[in-house]
Order: C-alpha cells, then sequence, then structure tokens
C-alpha cells in the first residue's frame, strides 16, 4: 500500500514535472512567403534566433511558401482549421481576413504596448484596420511606381530625366525612345496584382479615385477615365504582349537594354546596383504641377484566432517590428519610420526622394472583398491595353464592382 | 521486315525532326541553365549564351534538393503499389464477381475520375488534419492513391475483360480457389496491364502539385514540383537557378528509363493490349 | 457461390471504401455547397436553392468557359494522339538510335509540369522567347508575334504545350500496342501486295481499336481537369480567352474566396466531362457497329 502510494505520488511529481516544461516552452508556427532572390531566409533566421534567446521559453517555427501559392496555402489551412500562429498577411488579404473572423484584433494590445499609426507609414496602418479594429501590424512596405530609367537611351534621345515625371514629358519620351529594337515603357498587364497597383497610381496622381467615401466604384468619374485614356495612349510604346506580360517581364527587357523606362518599386534598387546599367529613376507621373501619387504596397503580421498562444505570438510581432529588427527581416521597405529612415539610408539610392514618394502615397481600397474588385480591375485594364472605349469600359467595371455588395 | 533504302533514309530524316521537336525546349532549357546570372537575355534569343557557365548549377545544388527527391521517389512508388494493388483486386471482381450491383458501382467509378482536384481539396485537408496526417507521406500517398485509382480500375478492367476465360475456368474446375486462380493465373497474365497502369500512376503522382502543396509544410516533407518552385518569388523568377535544378532532377530519371524502357516496353509487349 | 460472392466484395471493399471517403464526400460537400451561398467571410452556408446555378448561366464567363474547355480539349486529345501515335510508328521501325530516341522522348513528361509550364511561357515570351526568335530568322514571321497575349492565339498556344508535354504518355500506348500488332497478319498483308498506308488501315487500326479507345478517354479526362499549363502560361487570360474549368474553379475558390461559386463550377465541370466522354463513347459504339456491319 505505501510503497504503490509513494510510486503514485512519483509519477505525479514527474507528470507535473513534465507538463511545467511543457508550459515553458511554446511553439508558435511562424509562415512568410518568399519574395524576392536575396538572401532573405538567412537574415530572418538570425533574427527569429536572436528572438528565441531573448524569450527562452518561445519556439519560433518559420514555414516559407513561394509567393504564388501562398494564397492558396494560407486558404486551405484557414478553412482546414490548421492556420498557422502568426502569419505575414499581403495588405489586400487582411479585410477579407478579418471578416471571415480567420485573424485577432488587435487593437488593445497595440494600444497597451504604444504602438499607433504615428510610428508606421499611415496608408500601411490603415491596410489592417476594418470597422475601427485593428487586425494586424505593418510588417513591411513599397510603392508603386517608380519609374526607373536607363541613362544612355535618355541621352542618347537627348531627353531631361525630370521631364519622366509628368503625363506629358512620359508620353513623349515613350514616343521618342522608341525605335527599331528599343521600346519606351515597360506597361504590362497581365492577370496580376502588379497590373492593378500601377495603374492605380497613375488614377491617383491624376486626382481620381477606386471607391468614392461612400463606398461606390469612382472610375467612371472624370480623373480616372482620363488616367485610363492616358494609359491606352501610353501603352503603344510598350513592347507586344501586354495582356500577358508582368513586371518581371518589363525587367528582363529592362536589364538588357532595350527597354527605356520600367515602372517597379524601390525595391528593385539593388537588382539594378548588381547590373551593369547606368540607371536614375523619378517617383511616378503626374499631370504637370501635381505631385505624383503612388499605391501602397506591402505586408502586415496577424495573429490567428485559432491560435491557443496569443500572448506569445504579440510578443515576437512586437519584435519584428521594433526599430533595431524591422530593417534587418524585410526586403521591401520596414514599415516602422524610424527603422524605415536607416534602410533606406543604407540600402537605397536618394532615400529622401523614395521617403516622399512613401508619405504621398495611397493606399488601395480596403474591402473585404477587394480580391474580386481588384479582378474587376484587371479585366477593366486588360480591355484598355487590347483598345476598349476607357469610358465604356471604366462603366463595365464599376458595374461590377458596385455589384460587389 | 526489310524497307527500302530511300523509306530508311525518309524515317530516319523524320526521326531527326522527333528529336529536334522535343529537344529545342529542352535544349534552350538547358542553355539557359548555362548563363551566367549577370548576362541579361538577348534579343533575339540565342540558343546558347556567350559564356556558358554552371555557376547556376553550384548555387541551385542544394542539400534540400536530395530530400525534395527523395520524397518524390517515395510518394510516387508507394502510390503506384497501392494504387496497382488495390485496383487490381477491384478490377478483378469487377469483371468476375456475379453482383448485380456492379455495373452501378462500375458507373460510379468511372465518374469518380471526373471530380475537379481543386473542387474537393479543402474537405480532403480536413480529413487529413483530423486524422493527424497533414506533413507526413501518408497524407500525399492516401491523396494519391484515391486519385488515380479510379482510372487504374478502369484500365485494369479493360485488360482484365480481355483475358482468356478458358485458362481461369479450366483451373477452377481442377479445384482451385478464387484467390488461386487469381495469383496464379490472372496477375501473370495482366502483367502488361500493370506495367501501363503503374506508368500512368507514376505519370500523374510524379508532377502532382496542389496536393503536395497543401498538406506539406516543412522542406523534409516537400516533394519536387513543389520544391522546384522555390525559385519563383513575388517579384521575379530565378530561370537560371530554376532551369538549372530541372535538368539536374531530368537527367537521372531519363537514365533509368533509357535503361529500363527495353524491359518496360517488353512488359506492356507481353501480349494483353491485343485488340 | 456464395463464398465467391463474399470474397468479391472483401476484394473491392478497400478500393470503394477508399474512394467513398475521399472522393465522394468531399465531392458531395461540393454539391451541398453548390446550393448554399458560402464564402470564405461567410463561413456559415446559407441554403440558396439553384440561385448559384441561375447566375452562373447567366454569366458570359460561363459560356466562355465552356467553350474554352472543349475547344482545349478537343485540340490537345486529337494532336497528342495523333501526334503520339505517329510516333509510336515511327520508334517501331528498326532505326539506328531508336532505343536513345525512345527515352529521348520522354523527356517532356519527365519535366514535373509546373516547369514545363515555366519554361513555355519563356518560350513563348515576345522578345526574349526561342519562338519568335527562331520564326524571325528564318523568316516565317516579320514582327514579333504575343503569342499568349493575344486573344486569337492564346488557346492555339497554350495547346501546343500541353501537347508537348503530354504526347509522350500517349506514344508510350501506342508503342506498345504497335508492338503486340500479330507480324504474320501484316506479313500476309504484304504478300498480298498492300502498300504501308493499306496495311496501316486494314491491319494495324483495326487492331489496336480499343487502345485507342483507352487513350482518347484517358487523355479526354487528363486534359479537362488539367491545371498547371494554362494557369502558369496565361491564367486563364488574356481576359477569359483561355480559362477552362479547373483554373475558374481555382480562381473562384482560392482567388476569390468565392466557395460556393467554386463549387458550383465543379458541378458543372463533371456535368460537361460526363456529357463529352458520353458522346465519344456513343461515336465510338456506332463506328463499331458500322464496322461489324460492314
Amino acid at each position: 500500500m505505501k510503497r504503490s502510494l509513494l510510486t503514485a505520488v512519483t509519477m505525479g511529481a514527474m507528470l507535473l514535472g513534465t507538463s511545467s516544461v511543457l508550459a515553458q516552452q511554446v511553439t508558435l508556427q511562424f509562415w512568410d512567403n518568399q519574395q524576392t532572390e536575396s538572401g532573405l531566409s538567412d537574415v530572418q533566421k538570425a533574427a527569429v534566433e536572436r528572438f528565441m534567446k531573448e524569450n527562452p521559453d518561445i519556439k519560433i517555427e518559420v514555414t516559407t511558401v513561394p509567393y504564388p501559392e501562398y494564397q492558396q496555402r494560407l486558404l486551405t489551412a484557414v478553412q482546414g482549421g490548421n492556420a498557422p500562429d502568426i502569419a505575414t498577411l499581403d495588405q489586400i488579404w487582411v479585410g477579407a481576413f478579418a471578416k471571415a473572423g480567420a485573424v485577432a484584433d488587435l487593437t488593445e494590445q497595440a494600444g497597451a504596448a504604444g504602438l499607433a499609426r504615428d510610428n508606421f507609414f499611415g496608408g500601411a496602418w490603415d491596410s489592417a484596420v476594418l470597422g475601427g479594429k485593428l487586425y494586424g501590424i505593418p510588417f513591411n512596405v513599397d510603392v508603386w511606381q517608380f519609374s526607373y530609367y536607363n541613362k544612355a537611351l535618355l541621352d542618347a534621345a537627348k531627353i531631361d530625366p525630370a521631364s519622366l515625371s509628368t503625363f506629358d514629358g512620359l508620353k513623349a519620351a515613350a514616343e521618342k525612345l522608341t525605335t527599331s529594337g528599343k521600346f519606351g515603357v515597360g506597361l504590362f498587364g497581365h492577370k496580376g496584382e502588379d497590373t492593378v497597383v500601377v495603374g492605380d497610381s497613375f488614377i491617383f496622381s491624376n486626382g481620381g479615385k477606386i471607391l468614392n467615401d461612400d463606398g461606390s466604384c469612382g472610375l467612371t468619374e472624370a480623373p480616372a477615365v482620363e488616367a485610363l485614356t492616358y494609359l491606352q495612349q501610353l501603352s503603344k510604346f510598350a513592347p507586344g504582349g501586354i495582356l500577358n506580360a508582368s513586371s518581371g517581364d518589363m525587367r528582363e527587357l529592362f536589364l538588357n537594354g532595350s527597354l527605356a523606362i520600367e515602372f517597379w518599386p524601390a525595391l528593385e534598387q539593388p537588382t539594378l546596383q548588381k547590373s551593369k546599367l547606368d540607371w536614375g529613376f523619378v517617383n511616378g507621373t503626374a499631370p504637370e504641377g501635381k505631385t505624383p501619387v503612388g499605391t501602397f504596397g506591402g505586408w502586415n503580421l496577424a495573429i490567428f484566432e485559432s491560435s491557443p498562444n496569443k500572448d506569445a505570438a504579440w510578443k515576437f510581432i512586437q519584435f519584428m517590428v521594433r526599430e533595431d529588427v524591422n530593417g534587418d527581416v524585410v526586403d521591401l521597405i520596414p514599415a516602422n519610420k524610424k527603422a524605415a529612415t536607416a534602410f533606406l539610408e543604407k540600402n537605397r539610392k536618394d532615400p529622401k526622394v523614395i521617403m516622399a514618394h512613401l508619405e504621398n502615397a495611397k493606399a488601395r481600397p480596403l474591402s473585404p472583398r477587394y480580391l474580386e474588385l481588384a479582378d474587376a480591375q484587371i479585366a477593366m485594364f486588360q480591355e484598355i491595353y487590347a483598345g476598349g472605349d476607357p469610358a465604356a469600359t471604366a462603366a463595365k467595371a464599376c458595374d461590377a464592382i458596385n455589384a460587389l455588395d | 521486315m526489310k524497307q527500302k533504302r530511300s523509306t530508311r533514309v525518309v524515317l530516319t530524316l523524320m526521326q531527326v525532326l522527333l528529336a529536334i521537336i522535343v529537344l529545342l525546349p529542352f535544349f534552350w532549357m538547358v542553355s539557359v541553365s548555362l548563363k551566367p546570372p549577370t548576362e541579361p537575355f538577348a534579343i533575339p534569343a540565342r540558343l546558347w549564351p556567350d559564356h556558358p557557365t554552371v555557376e547556376n548549377y553550384v548555387s541551385a545544388f542544394r542539400p534540400e534538393f536530395r530530400t525534395y527527391f527523395l520524397n518524390s521517389l517515395v510518394v510516387s512508388l508507394a502510390t503506384v503499389a497501392i494504387t496497382v494493388t488495390l485496383g487490381l483486386l477491384a478490377a478483378y471482381s469487377f469483371t468476375r464477381a456475379q453482383i448485380v450491383a456492379i455495373s452501378a458501382l462500375v458507373g460510379l467509378v468511372v465518374l469518380a475520375q471526373m471530380f475537379p482536384h481543386s473542387a474537393i481539396i479543402i474537405p480532403i485537408y480536413k480529413m487529413m488534419r483530423s486524422a493527424d496526417l497533414l506533413n507526413t507521406y501518408w497524407s500525399l500517398i492516401l491523396a494519391y492513391v484515391s486519385v488515380t485509382l479510379p482510372v487504374a480500375i478502369w484500365m485494369l478492367r479493360g485488360f482484365l475483360l480481355k483475358l482468356p476465360a478458358a485458362l481461369e475456368e479450366s483451373a477452377a474446375i481442377d479445384g482451385a480457389t478464387p484467390l488461386r486462380v487469381f495469383w496464379d493465373i490472372v496477375v501473370p497474365l495482366s502483367r502488361p496491364g500493370l506495367i501501363a497502369t503503374s506508368v500512368y500512376v507514376l505519370i500523374v503522382t510524379w508532377q502532382e502539385f496542389l496536393f503536395a502543396l497543401s498538406f506539406t509544410s516543412t522542406k523534409e516533407m516537400r516533394t519536387l514540383p513543389v520544391g522546384l518552385n522555390d525559385f519563383i518569388g513575388q517579384y521575379g523568377i530565378r530561370y537560371g537557378e530554376l532551369m538549372a535544378s530541372s535538368v539536374m532532377v531530368s537527367l537521372p530519371v531519363m537514365a533509368v528509363f533509357f535503361f529500363l524502357q527495353r524491359y518496360f516496353v517488353a512488359g506492356i509487349t507481353a501480349g494483353a493490349v491485343k485488340g | 457461390m456464395r463464398k465467391d460472392r463474399r470474397l468479391h466484395w472483401l476484394l473491392l471493399a478497400p478500393a470503394l471504401i477508399l474512394m467513398a471517403v475521399m472522393l465522394y464526400y468531399p465531392m458531395f460537400g461540393t454539391v451541398y455547397e453548390s446550393f448554399h451561398e458560402t464564402s470564405f467571410l461567410s463561413p456559415d452556408p446559407k441554403f440558396a436553392g439553384l440561385a448559384l446555378y441561375r447566375r452562373i448561366l447567366a454569366d458570359r464567363t460561363f459560356t466562355e468557359v465552356v467553350t474554352n474547355s472543349i475547344v482545349w480539349t478537343f485540340g490537345v486529345v486529337l494532336l497528342q494522339n495523333i501526334l503520339g501515335f505517329l510516333t509510336a510508328l515511327l520508334l517501331n521501325q528498326n532505326l539506328p538510335m531508336q532505343g536513345a530516341l525512345r527515352a529521348i522522348v520522354l523527356l517532356p513528361f519527365i519535366l514535373p509540369g509546373v516547369v514545363a509550364a515555366i519554361l513555355w511561357r519563356f518560350m513563348y515570351d515576345p522578345q526574349l522567347g526561342l519562338v519568335n526568335s527562331l520564326l524571325l530568322q528564318t523568316g516565317l514571321i516579320e514582327n514579333s508575334v504575343a503569342w499568349l497575349a493575344d486573344s486569337r492565339m492564346a488557346m492555339a498556344s497554350v495547346i501546343i504545350a500541353a501537347v508537348w508535354k503530354g504526347f509522350p504518355f500517349s506514344m508510350l500506348i501506342y508503342l506498345a500496342a504497335l508492338q503486340n500488332v500479330d507480324q504474320s497478319q501484316i506479313e500476309a498483308a504484304t504478300l498480298d501486295g498492300a502498300g504501308p498506308a493499306r496495311r496501316l488501315l486494314d491491319v494495324t487500326l483495326p487492331a489496336i481499336r480499343d487502345v485507342i479507345v483507352v487513350n482518347v478517354v484517358l487523355t479526354l479526362i487528363l486534359t479537362f481537369n488539367y491545371f498547371d499549363i494554362i494557369w502558369v502560361l496565361t491564367r486563364g487570360g488574356p481576359q477569359s480567352a483561355t480559362h477552362i474549368f479547373p483554373t475558374k474553379i481555382y480562381e473562384s475558390g482560392f482567388g476569390q474566396f468565392r466557395f460556393g461559386e467554386a463549387a458550383t463550377y465543379g458541378v458543372f465541370s463533371i456535368l460537361v466531362l460526363t456529357v463529352l466522354v458520353a458522346l465519344y463513347a456513343i461515336v465510338q459504339g456506332q463506328a463499331n457497329r458500322r464496322r461489324a456491319a460492314a
């Protein structure tokens, strides 16, 4: 009797012992997508190691998914009840994931930790807000688009790079630069989000809106239709095959010296620095006298509602957006403004110019049904580039967008 | 059979043409894989880079590749073995059993091969999760066996229907049990059908992407088609390394086929595809 | 006899159970979803009757998807089988280097589908691609052609890529069948004075008739449900010029989070494919009867 009691006590103690060890070690699943060829994953690994050293009770397991499949992979996991604890979400997905109840409301934690809109780029912060509640913390940002130009080609055609930042200047330059075997401007219109962000920036720069303040479609308003008409005219000076071309395709043409102007975010700089090209850039394009307005892109960190370890996850998010960490773990631009300044100084040409473009940039519409909205826009841009009537095409897109809710 | 000299020349020329059609894209793939990362793509495209280099191969040859390759091999072979076994058993019963419901069941099998995978993947994912099989070989093997089984049954049933009944009948009269008949007569005779079906199953599983992507999460469990996608980012594709790794992946498989094709063709030839 | 029956049920059981659990159960879920309004955003399904069906039938995209699916399937199946058969004929002669060639021909299908698709997207690139480069250099075209960006040419272009990838599979099966054709019959026909064409039509083709049926039906089903090539090459674009059922289902479900719509497209997809297979069976049956009557 005594002995069995003793055994029971010992065993109980052992069980308690193991369970307290288990309680100490929390394992978090963190999913991210793979964006560029830079060796980001190594740097990120180092940061994760550092976090685990600072927080010995938390273990982070990182899963990296190739970008083209990231959306499907996340969706399947959420639907299958197997979401990670933390993931980076494209700005344009946050609305849908929040509406579906998949990601946690972070409003209180952020307030308590002193994380506020002022610490981040406004457009990036807003992309994580739905119905006044905060569903993610901006992780990285960039802006579409900068117009990168090939100096040699511009010099040969006697074009002043500064002229590229106006609608008329860009069009005149593109026309002049389009000669046999060379292409003026790298417009692209495949079924992808890069088509939308570039198109949006022309609409924004012309004072247009995708959605009006009341949520109705704004593409049929004059500034938007004018921008579409302009894009259609510009497309004459782009390499053939716009409807299946992506920003990546245009990069290859720019790198081999046959394309004079390409549209990319600031992220393009490291690639160009490695090339033998003599290049420069201007901040997008606007009508004479107006400031170009770019479109924000980037990723937010979100905690999934299903995570049993939200507190630990929140610690990790705070760590990842800290001023001294954020710049090391992104290859776009850190969303933390202070980190961004240092990052740009260190890694990018003309950091102040980039900063100005970031400050001016606008976010894409905040809607849980953004993906369908973007689809209607892609159909619209494709029809514009195929020669459709801008006003009629915009009206069609608005019909589709207004039918969404 | 003797052919005229001129016929032989024409046929040989056609062979060359065939080889060119097949090889041209592949040749270009090799060419891209040998292009230095710093050398931009030329217009018009060149068949061969100016300064070929193996740089891409060096950077693409990562230890993970061996894992991906091995995973693909394990999953594919296991799927082939299980599908073909279950398929043959089912096809045998479908063709030999006197069960009233048989033709309805065959209809259900035929229908099942028409289900689009992207429409059924989420429910299957949920089941894998409840069975705690996610990120294991079994999740992939089970899914692959299920989606290839209908076609396998249907193919094998076609082969079995053509086997001469006389052999089985005489064996049955001699007192052999149905299982004996199956093992001693049906299995050897359906070898060609088994091989053809195996090839089909192997091809489907070797390149399957959607399930592999959804059910595996760690690098240790990834299969080749998903692993190769590591070279595709949001901002561009590393063509050189992607092509280099594709070449590395294809060569061993091609070598295997080269040495096995004699047996393979002989296997199929052994008798049953007869009309 | 009863014991036999029990044995047969036993042999059938594993396959049937697996298919019931892994294919029919999810498919019933899909059919159920098609009668309900569900999406990622509103996970609780609300019964909607035939509303989704009506909405999709009224949508112009649906007509395009059906037409495209038929053109795509018909094109790939036809070309792949013809090319596969001709290749098999060619590789069935006693010519030098056949062993090597048989292995080489298999290359396209060893390549994982996604890689083959990326390779072809690059081949078709209007400026950097090999296709335009060769055609321009040989003078067959004067200006670069945007193969995948022109809605009149995109479908033909994806079909060619798919045939390149798929014909070795048909070739393998035809080759095996050809090697099985009774040589004595061919020799007898030769003695009767039949030329190569006659021998092919009168002896070889009838002898491998069943293999042709197997091949056609297999490629038909595989092609109809083939996703990788089109998704990587065009994503169903430009506009909807190359959208087929699998790309549309994927786009609705995973791309736009509209599960109900994806499910309904899934149900339609099975219906259309069933009709295609049935039509083929009827045509084949008639041909057989005619042959039997002749």
